[in-house]
C-alpha cells in the first residue's frame, strides 16, 4: 500500500486539481487581500520594470526600442516565472511541513499549488508584453496560437522541477543556496536582456542553454516569430526526462520526506 | 471491506541530521523520557516506535496511554498516513479522519466561511458537498455574522469553536484523536461533547491518546500503554469498570 502511494504520488497529485487549484488561487487572494490593485500589482511592476530597463538597455546595447522593449518584457516575465518556481520549489516541502505532518495528501499537490500560483502571476503579467507590442504599432500574428502550448510546456517543466528540488532540498539544506547562486548567474548567461543575435561566433551559449529554449517557446509566439524546432525538442524532452527523474525520486523517497521535515 | 487496522513489527525511526550529532554519539540508551537513541549510517536516529504488533477491528475503542515522548502522537500520525513505517507493515482498511490538530490549515486572514471551504477542499470534498455542510457548521458554531470576518478578529475561544466544528464535520470509519477535545464556555462545551460523542458513535474504530485514565476508562474498551515506543500492556477494559463522569 505504501509503495503504491509513493509510485502514484505524481499522477495523483497532478490529478487533484481541485485541491491545488483552490489553494493556489487562495494564496493569490490572500497576498492581495487588502490592496486595491490586487494581483494587478504584478502587471504594474512588470510594466515599470520593462519600461525602465527597456529604455536604458536599448540605449546601452544600441537596439531599436520598438524591437527591444517587447523582447525584454517577454523575457523578463518568463524569467520571473522560472526563477520563482525554482526558488519556491526548493522550499516547497519545508514550507508546507505543517500540513504534510497533519494530512495525508499526495506531496505533488504542494508543488502544483506553487506552480499554479506563479502561473496566475505570469498570466497577469503577459498583457504588458502584448501592450508593449501594440504601443509600437505591431500586432501579434498567427504565431500567437502556439502560445498556449508554450505556456503548458513551461508549466509542466516547472512542476517536475519543483518536485525534484523540493525533495533534494528537504534532505540536503545546502541545495537552496547552491541553486539560488546558480539562478543568479544563469540570468546573465541566458538571452533575457540581450538578444542571441549579438552572440555571433558564441551562439552555443544560447543553443545549449535549456533555459533559453524554455523562454523562447513563450517569447517567440508573442513576438510573432516562429519557434525554432530545437526549442520544441529541448522543452519537450526536458518534460520527459524531468518527469522520469522526479518519478524516480518520488518512488524512492516519497515516504522519507515527512521524516526529513 | 471490513474496517481494520493491523500492524506487524511496525517501527518508526526519526533521523537526526543536526551537525551536533557527534556529541550525541555517546548518547545514553534508556533515557526515561523519549524513545531510544541509536545510530546507523553515520547519523543518529530516535526510535519512536519499536516493533509494534496490534490489530484493531470494528468496534474497537482504543485508548493510548503513556508518558510524554512514549510515542502516542507518533503512532497517531503513522495511523493517519503521515509517516510510513521504516520497518514492518501497516495495513489500514477504511476512511480515516484525524483530529490531531483541530486548527490545521486554518488561515487567520481568511474569513470563517472561506476556512470552512478550504478545509473541505483539503479533505477532498466536492464543492457542492462543502456548500451543503457550511450551513450545518455555521449553525453549530453560533458565530453568526462573524463568519464573514477574518478569523484573526476572533477571540481564541471563537476560533476554537470554528476549528472544532470544521474538524468534527467529517465522516470516517476510523477516528484518530489526540486528547479529548473540549472547547468553549460551559454551554458550548456540553454541545461540543455531544457532537464528539455522536461522531465517535458513527465511527467503527476510535483511537484516542490521553493522559486521562478516567477518560480512557469511560469511552474505550481497550487500553494500550506505550513506553519508549513499545507496547508494555495491551488489555481490554471490562465493561464493569465504566464510570459515569
Amino acid at each position: 500500500m505504501n509503495n503504491k502511494k509513493s509510485k502514484n504520488d505524481l499522477a495523483l497529485g497532478i490529478c487533484s486539481f481541485r485541491i491545488w487549484g483552490t489553494l493556489g488561487w487562495h494564496d493569490i487572494k490572500q497576498r492581495y487581500r487588502r490592496s486595491i490593485l490586487g494581483p494587478f500589482w504584478f502587471t504594474l511592476s512588470t510594466a515599470i520594470m520593462a519600461v525602465v530597463l527597456g529604455v536604458l538597455y536599448s540605449n546601452i546595447l544600441n537596439q531599436e526600442i520598438a524591437d527591444y522593449l517587447p523582447f525584454l518584457a517577454a523575457g523578463l516575465v518568463v524569467w520571473q516565472f522560472m526563477s520563482t518556481s525554482v526558488l519556491e520549489g526548493c522550499n516547497i516541502f519545508i514550507a508546507s511541513s505543517s500540513l504534510i505532518k497533519q494530512i495525508d495528501l499526495p506531496l505533488t499537490v504542494y508543488a502544483c499549488r506553487a506552480v499554479w500560483r506563479n502561473f496566475i502571476i505570469l498570466l497577469h503579467s503577459l498583457p504588458i508584453v502584448i501592450l508593449s507590442l501594440l504601443i509600437f504599432g505591431e500586432m501579434p500574428n498567427e504565431e500567437i496560437f502556439l502560445l498556449p502550448f508554450g505556456l503548458i510546456l513551461l508549466a509542466l517543466n516547472a512542476v517536475w522541477l519543483t518536485v525534484a528540488l523540493g525533495i533534494l532540498c528537504a534532505r540536503y539544506r545546502d541545495v537552496l543556496p547552491i541553486v539560488s547562486n546558480f539562478i543568479q548567474i544563469a540570468f546573465f548567461f541566458t538571452p533575457v536582456m540581450w538578444s542571441p543575435d549579438i552572440l555571433k561566433g558564441r551562439s552555443w551559449i544560447a543553443t545549449y542553454n535549456p533555459l533559453y529554449h524554455l523562454i523562447e517557446i513563450v517569447r517567440a509566439p508573442i513576438l510573432g516569430k516562429t519557434i525554432l524546432i530545437e526549442s520544441w525538442y529541448w522543452s519537450i524532452s526536458l518534460v520527459f526526462i524531468g518527469f522520469v527523474f522526479s518519478q524516480y525520486l518520488m518512488g524512492r523517497y516519497r515516504n522519507r520526506i515527512a521524516y526529513w521535515l | 471491506m471490513k474496517t481494520l487496522i493491523s500492524a506487524e513489527n511496525l517501527t518508526i525511526q526519526f533521523p537526526i541530521f543536526e551537525n551536533s550529532h557527534r556529541s550525541l554519539k555517546k548518547a545514553i540508551f534508556n533515557v526515561s523520557t523519549g524513545g531510544k537513541i541509536g545510530q546507523s549510517a553515520g547519523y543518529p536516529f530516535v526510535t519512536a516506535l519499536d516493533d509494534l504488533n496490534f490489530k484493531f477491528e470494528e468496534g474497537s475503542r482504543i485508548g493510548l496511554f503513556g508518558h510524554n515522548g512514549s510515542g502516542k502522537t507518533t503512532l497517531l500520525r503513522v495511523l493517519s498516513g503521515v509517516y510510513a513505517p521504516v520497518k514492518g507493515r501497516l495495513n489500514i482498511n477504511g476512511r480515516i479522519a484525524s483530529l490531531l490538530d483541530v486548527s490545521m490549515g486554518l488561515d487567520p486572514d481568511a474569513t470563517g466561511f472561506e476556512n470552512i471551504y478550504l478545509r473541505g477542499i483539503l479533505d477532498g470534498l466536492r464543492p457542492a458537498r462543502i456548500r451543503s455542510k457550511i450551513d450545518e457548521i455555521a449553525e453549530f458554531t453560533d458565530l453568526g455574522e462573524y463568519l464573514n470576518l477574518p478569523v484573526r478578529t476572533y477571540s481564541s475561544g471563537m476560533m476554537l469553536r470554528l476549528a472544532f466544528a470544521i474538524s468534527t464535520s467529517v465522516e470516517a470509519d476510523i477516528l484518530i484523536m489526540d486528547e479529548w477535545l473540549s472547547v468553549g464556555d460551559q454551554s458550548f462545551s456540553a454541545k461540543a461533547s455531544l457532537r464528539l460523542e455522536e461522531l465517535i458513535g458513527k465511527s467503527s474504530i476510535l483511537i484516542v491518546a490521553s493522559h486521562d485514565q478516567s477518560l480512557i476508562e469511560r469511552i474505550c474498551n481497550r487500553q494500550i500503554v506505550l513506553e519508549q515506543g513499545r507496547i508494555i500492556s495491551d488489555q481490554s477494559i471490562p465493561k464493569g469498570s465504566v464510570k459515569s463522569v
